[in-house]
């Protein structure tokens, strides 16, 4: 159980110096087309063991969307996308439910198998970049762009995450 | 109170995701230009819509008070046409002299409490009574004609003998001819009114136009009251009995003015002596 924890605070650091520090910096931008943005942050969300309180999962999101919210100079946006989707995570796991239950582990690829954690990561991170941008947006005047970039941003972001998940394949 | 805790912990995940939704948005609105501005637009539109419906409302309460207004700046133009019609004319008469008749007919608005229109005998309630002025015997009239006579008065309230009334008689005259007549009501039709005792030699048409005569201390002269709309002449009659189709609509009437005229008792005085 501890080892649990220390894995999820020493990972969650991880991933959020890749984020703020590394793909902050990645601008893919061809003529108008610059719809690619890498977020791999809600995986700190996303990995949190099934048992994890959920006031303290929301908690939790609030001040990592705000720290995000710091380097990225916009304040409280990501803040209210990680914490609808944190007040969500439950209802998405208890749709794809695997049969045997969940344990006591981080929800990660090693213990569950690779196909239930892609759908997982699917519906997560696409809740979160369509609320993201809807709210950077804020205005369904500009539905059009919303979605270009909620879908090349998803597209993006998958394949990033599959990626390390395939070459760390954490245990815990 | 232990049920208000119980709820509390029960939900107190979508109670901290309501709050810290609340908190990023007001973040959002606050921290972020053009967050700010799509904002400050959209609720400037939906307190525009609340304000724009409120106003509504308002404006409905307070039209009681402009429609008074209205009628006051009403009564006193009709005022000074109607004084101004009558002193023109005494004065292109050059052997009168000229008087100072600037000031002959006075006007009072009243609203109307209840009526009847559908007896045989109708009779108004005007919500003014004596304490603005109103006594019997004065004339009542609309923008558009006139309706009756005063009856009684009390304090508040006053009786208005409407013209549509078995026993009404209003000196009445042909524009164009100046015949005069006698208005009554044949109890058929709130529209419609006869006006007798138009000698038969006369020369009158369908749409000749009929106004008051001035000549009782009532009514003052050329109020417009309605045309000609059928001539006919009773068997073994020396007089025309005409249908005169009225201007205006007496049953859908909601505010009147009361016509006082100055010199009334003078006038009066000088008619009784005649009878005599």
């Amino acid at each position: 159980m501890n080892k649990v924890l220390q894995r999820n605070i020493i990972r969650g650091f991880f991933i959020l110096f890749i984020q703020l520090v590394l793909l902050k910096r990645i601008d893919i931008t061809f003529g108008d087309f610059n719809y690619i943005h890498f977020t791999i942050y809600p995986l700190i969300l996303l990995l949190l063991p099934f048992k994890t309180s959920r006031t303290l999962v929301i908690g939790i999101a609030f001040f990592l969307g705000l720290t995000v919210d710091l380097f990225y100079d916009s304040l409280g946006v990501h803040a209210a996308a990680c914490t609808l989707i944190a007040y969500l995570r439950i209802y998405i796991l208890n749709v794809i439910s695997p049969v045997e239950g969940y344990g006591k582990d981080s929800l990660t690829a090693y213990v569950y198998g690779l196909p239930w954690f892609l759908t997982y990561l699917g519906i997560f991170l696409f809740i979160h970049l369509i609320t993201l941008y809807s709210i950077e947006a804020f205005s369904f005047v500009y539905i059009k762009e919303i979605l270009l970039r909620t879908i090349f941003s998803f597209i993006a972001s998958m394949f990033l995450i599959s990626i390390g998940q395939l070459i760390f394949n954490p245990k815990y | 109170m232990r049920n208000l805790l119980y709820l509390l912990i029960r939900f107190s995940a979508l109670f901290l995701f309501l709050f810290l939704e609340v908190v990023s948005f007001y973040l959002i609105v606050n921290y972020n230009k053009s967050q700010k501005e799509i904002w400050a637009h959209s609720s400037n539109q939906f307190s525009g819509f609340v304000n724009k419906r409120v106003e509504g409302v308002e404006d409905f309460f307070e039209m009681q008070n402009e429609n008074d207004s209205l009628l006051l700046e009403n009564a006193k133009l009709l005022e000074t046409i109607i004084n101004y019609r009558v002193s023109s004319k005494d004065n292109a008469f050059e052997e009168f002299e000229i008087q100072d008749t600037s000031k002959t007919y006075h006007i009072i608005p009243a609203r109307i409490c209840s009526k009847t229109i559908n007896l045989r005998n109708n009779y108004l309630t005007l919500c003014s009574g004596s304490a603005n002025g109103i006594t019997p015997g004065m004339g009542v009239i609309t923008k558009s004609g006139i309706v009756g006579i005063v009856k009684t008065v009390t304090k508040k309230y006053a009786t208005v003998l409407m013209i549509l009334h078995s026993e009404s008689r209003i000196s009445a005259k042909i524009n164009s001819k100046n015949y005069h007549g006698n208005l009554i009501w044949n109890a058929e039709d709130p529209l419609k009114m006869s006006l007798m005792d138009v000698p038969k030699h006369a020369k009158i048409d369908r749409g000749d136009s009929i106004s008051t005569s001035g000549f009782s201390t009532v009514f003052p002269p050329d109020i417009f009251i309605g045309r000609i709309n059928a001539l006919e002449i009773e068997g073994g009659s020396n007089s025309y009995k005409l249908e005169v189709l009225l201007n205006y609509d007496l049953s859908a009437l909601e505010y009147v003015y009361v016509v006082s005229f100055d010199d009334t008792e003078e006038k009066k005085t000088l008619l009784e002596q005649e009878n005599e």
